[in-house]
């Protein structure tokens, strides 16, 4: 059912002028994709170097909170900036999205990546302060930037798949596979 | 004379470096030396387990392709530390030395990661990255970005106080190394787009 209306939604908007203008536009697609990629070194490298600071592996000699203070405006920048190209991207080709098992799990990933930030910063924020000059900070967070590192990878290796066919609705028939991918068509075919 | 030389060593060793670069363009080296380089390039695609690994396992490649992506964000997160610091748009309460010394080795890392990734990923298209103008322009770019990195923005950043530099000469490092990794990056990214 879900699948049914993400497919009806994504033809909808495959069918208006702006998306088709999108794709269409050999520089205006170049483009969107070049600042959605490049705007990794902002926001992702900000990310990192304050997971990485709570691991102890980069400026351990500065307080954690400072590290994370200082680097959230750039990264927050960078993040609205790929988001706003991602949603872009997406209403350029909505119906290859939307039937991409990649994107999909990619949109899980980044779920699943907010919600870490989310609990990260509220426990970052309950901490007392003690910790803050110590090389590596307390276990809770360490495993927050672990997790953080791993879905970010995730993110970042599942946008790479999205433009590999391995798993395209033509190509699978596998039904779980079809109904993950929401390959409509194919599965009503069966 | 030797004074001169001595107390000037890196701005003779980087005019030295110009010299030379203008002196292999202007007798044509790096044109003859291009035709000689594409049997590398072919042997690198088809004959080499690299080649081998990225044309016939998409999925490696693809991962590969998504590390260089990682490493090079990394490099993006230690540029903007380090030269936001020096422009004196981030971390203005803590020194410069202590930022640019914290994040010099993880630049390290990524570096070696970022060239390991691609390495492999131009071994997958090695035929047609040969053939690509923008290809070469990233890897002299990325040649004069290590080089700069490495025998001059760090050497001169780690050898005195930040107090005792210029500082226009501070800023004029942090504007050149972001201009060159930007560069790196787009590069890269249009090698995607030839």
């Amino acid at each position: 059912m879900i699948n049914e209306l993400l497919l009806q939604f994504a033809h909808w908007l495959e069918a208006q002028q702006y998306s088709q203008m999108l794709v269409s536009g050999y520089y205006s697609w170049n483009w969107l994709e070049a600042t959605h990629v490049l705007t990794l070194m902002i926001s992702i490298g900000s990310l990192f170097i304050i997971d990485f600071r709570m691991l102890g592996w980069v400026l351990p000699n500065v307080p954690a909170t400072t590290i994370a203070d200082r680097l959230h405006k750039p990264m927050i920048t960078g993040f609205v900036i790929m988001f706003i190209t991602g949603i872009l991207l997406v209403y350029a080709k909505p119906v290859e999205n939307v039937q991409s098992l990649w994107f999909r799990i990619k949109m899980l990933l980044l779920l699943l990546a907010f919600v870490n930030a989310w609990i990260f910063n509220a426990k970052m924020r309950a901490a007392d302060g003690s910790w803050d000059a110590d090389r590596v900070a307390p276990k809770p967070l360490r495993t927050g930037a672990i997790i953080s590192l791993c879905l970010w990878c995730g993110v970042v290796a599942m946008g790479r798949f999205i433009p590999y066919d391995w798993v395209d609705c033509d190509k699978v028939s596998n039904t779980t596979l079809l109904w993950a991918a929401g390959c409509v068509e194919q599965l009503n075919a069966i | 004379m030797i004074s001169f030389l001595s107390l000037n060593r890196r701005t003779v060793g980087l005019a030295v470096i110009l010299l030379v670069v203008i002196l292999l363009e202007a007798l044509e080296v790096r044109a003859s030396i291009y035709p000689g380089l594409l049997p590398y390039f072919e042997w690198l695609k088809n004959s080499s387990w690299l080649g081998y690994l990225g044309t016939t396992y998409g999925s490696v490649y693809a991962t590969v392709e998504a590390g260089h992506l990682i490493s090079m964000a990394v490099i993006g997160g230690t540029i903007l530390a380090t030269d936001l610091r020096l422009l004196g748009v981030l971390f203005r309460d803590i020194p410069s030395e202590i930022i640019t010394a914290g994040t010099f080795k993880c630049f390290k890392v990524s570096l070696v990661c970022a060239i390991a990734t691609g390495i492999f990923c131009a071994a997958g298209v090695a035929d047609k990255v040969y053939y690509m103008e923008v290809f070469w322009i990233k890897m002299l770019t990325l040649l004069t970005g290590s080089c700069f990195m490495i025998f001059i923005k760090q050497p001169l950043l780690s050898s005195r106080p930040h107090s005792e530099i210029n500082p226009w000469i501070l800023r004029l490092l942090a504007v050149t190394s972001i201009l060159i990794w930007f560069t790196v990056a787009a590069t890269g990214r249009w090698i995607g787009f030839s």
